[in-house]
């Protein structure tokens, strides 16, 4: 057999080079510099792509969205009539009907890149595989945020739940609960789709590790429903950590859990 | 191209290009304790076609997936475009591409979104969709969801991607089944035309491809490599 050596030569057309790919000039902060850039382009784009199938598909406004009204609703007559009691767990069934629905959200979202093969098509793809990680965690915690406002206008309906005198710490709250989720959901969802168990894992995945991030976001929003900011800050900071830490390691270990 | 032209009966000559495309030593991979792939050595020239024939279940597909990166080999070891098989994937995926049983489409994206999404994730110039869409007739089509394409339809796209990109070394899975007989001639058009760029390309099929368009048959039995026709390169058991 001819001996193999390294070569490089392209016997392609023109084109960009991927991400990951060597160079043969350029210094190394302009390469670093590059390689970001390329890694928000390819995050953007899987973002868009997965926001526009679901805009398309309507997944969520058909199935994951009448789940959570209709848990909602379920807790509600469980609970029965009774006013302060249900302003009192409404912050916590809120969190916990947004959690089931995006369990549901995280399975869906990789369901489709499986079912035509597209996974592999990612896989293969000559970029970095944490920006396909990133991607994905944006839109699921962009459709979160969504589905938490239809959520929480039926809890505010339903239950009589009030915004509570500052609602842009609430904001915050949802913001940084749904990223946590988002950030957690969108790295075990592929984790899930590779499982023979497939549906039934995710949920066994997830909510074990989500617990951190659920109690701060249920004891921010139950603090600032019921008037007061006191703690809140400490619930907060514990949840932007949470959020650093697990998008950290989903950027770090997405490619790793894909390749094998 | 047009889809009425007359199958390609001569052999297209090939740009002359020099080097190892494929190199794999003692490859095997096992499936648990099932082997897909035992100790297989092949080495492939630049610019070869290579027709990979042999019954369902035989290896082809593992041997193709090792090739593109999306399955590692148990043992053994390889180069790939001038890249370790392990090691250096993404420099082999940037220049491979595999057209495998699945077609990697998105139902809910047109076709032209489909392809401008795989430009995205190769760095390529998306100026090229619409040509390489015509080039497998369904430029009508461009903006058509893919969801309601037949099979047919979805593996015309899925040619139109490996169009699109041009990749030095091309892996095709089974590009004829399901296929009519216009479809075949798309896939004879992009083996030929590969084959004109000096492009490397390893084509497991159940039928033989037209003779003219390839250098070296690969027989593949139970995970090995059996035997070999051709001029160039060499199989080893």
């Amino acid at each position: 057999m001819t001996s193999v050596t390294s070569r490089t030569a392209d016997l392609g057309g023109a084109r960009t080079a991927p991400a990951g790919v060597t160079g043969t000039a350029g210094t190394a902060g302009a390469s670093r510099s590059t390689g970001v850039v390329r890694i928000a382009g390819v995050a953007w784009a899987i973002a868009v792509k997965d926001l526009r199938i679901e805009v398309r598909g309507r997944y969520a406004l058909v199935s994951v969205l009448p789940f959570a009204a209709t848990m909602l609703l379920a807790f509600g007559f469980a609970l029965g009539p009774g006013r302060t009691l249900l302003v009192q767990t409404a912050p916590g069934l809120l969190w916990l009907a947004a959690l089931f629905a995006a369990v549901e959200l995280f399975h869906r979202s990789y369901q489709a890149e499986a079912d035509g093969g597209a996974l592999e098509g990612l896989l293969l793809a000559p970029v970095d595989k944490g920006a396909i990680y990133l991607g994905k965690a944006f839109a699921a915690a962009v459709q979160l945020l969504v589905l938490f406002a239809a959520t929480t206008a039926l809890v505010i309906v339903l239950f009589g739940l009030p915004i509570g005198p500052r609602p842009g710490l609430l904001a915050l709250t949802v913001l940084l609960g749904t990223v946590g989720l988002a950030a957690l959901g969108s790295l075990l969802g592929l984790l899930a789709v590779a499982a023979r168990s497939r549906q039934a894992a995710l949920p066994l995945l997830v909510l074990p590790l989500v617990s951190p991030v659920l109690i701060a976001a249920i004891r921010s929003t139950a603090l600032l429903t019921a008037g007061r900011t006191d703690q809140v800050g400490g619930w907060l900071g514990l949840l932007a950590a949470f959020d650093a830490a697990f998008v950290a390691t989903g950027f770090l270990v997405f490619a790793h859990l894909l390749e094998d | 191209m047009s889809l009425g032209e007359p199958l390609v009966r001569t052999r297209p000559p090939a740009r002359p290009v020099s080097g190892t495309a494929v190199a794999l030593r003692g490859v095997t991979r096992l499936f648990g304790a099932l082997p897909g792939l035992v100790r297989a050595t092949l080495h492939v020239d630049r610019g070869e076609t290579i027709w990979l024939c042999g019954p369902n279940g035989s290896g082809k597909s593992t041997l193709l997936r090792i090739i593109a990166t999306a399955l590692s080999p148990t043992f053994g070891e390889g180069t790939v475009l001038g890249h370790d098989l392990v090691s250096g994937r993404i420099g082999i995926r940037a220049r491979t591409d595999l057209l495998g049983h699945h077609f990697r489409l998105y139902e809910d994206l047109t076709a032209a979104e489909n392809l401008r999404f795989t430009c995205t994730l190769h760095g390529l110039d998306p100026a090229g969709i619409h040509a390489a869409l015509d080039s497998v007739g369904m430029d009508e089509v461009a903006d058509v969801r893919t969801g309601g394409f037949s099979q047919g339809m979805r593996q015309r796209l899925a040619l139109a991607r490996c169009r699109l990109r041009d990749p030095d070394l091309l892996l095709l899975d089974e590009p004829y089944a399901g296929l009519d007989v216009d479809a075949r001639v798309v896939v004879d058009d992009l083996l030929a035309g590969a084959r004109e760029r000096g492009r490397t390309i390893l084509l497991a099929s159940h039928e033989p491809p037209p003779p003219a368009l390839i250098d070296r048959t690969v027989s593949i039995d139970g995970g090995r490599l059996t035997g070999i026709t051709g001029t160039t390169g060499e199989a080893d058991r």
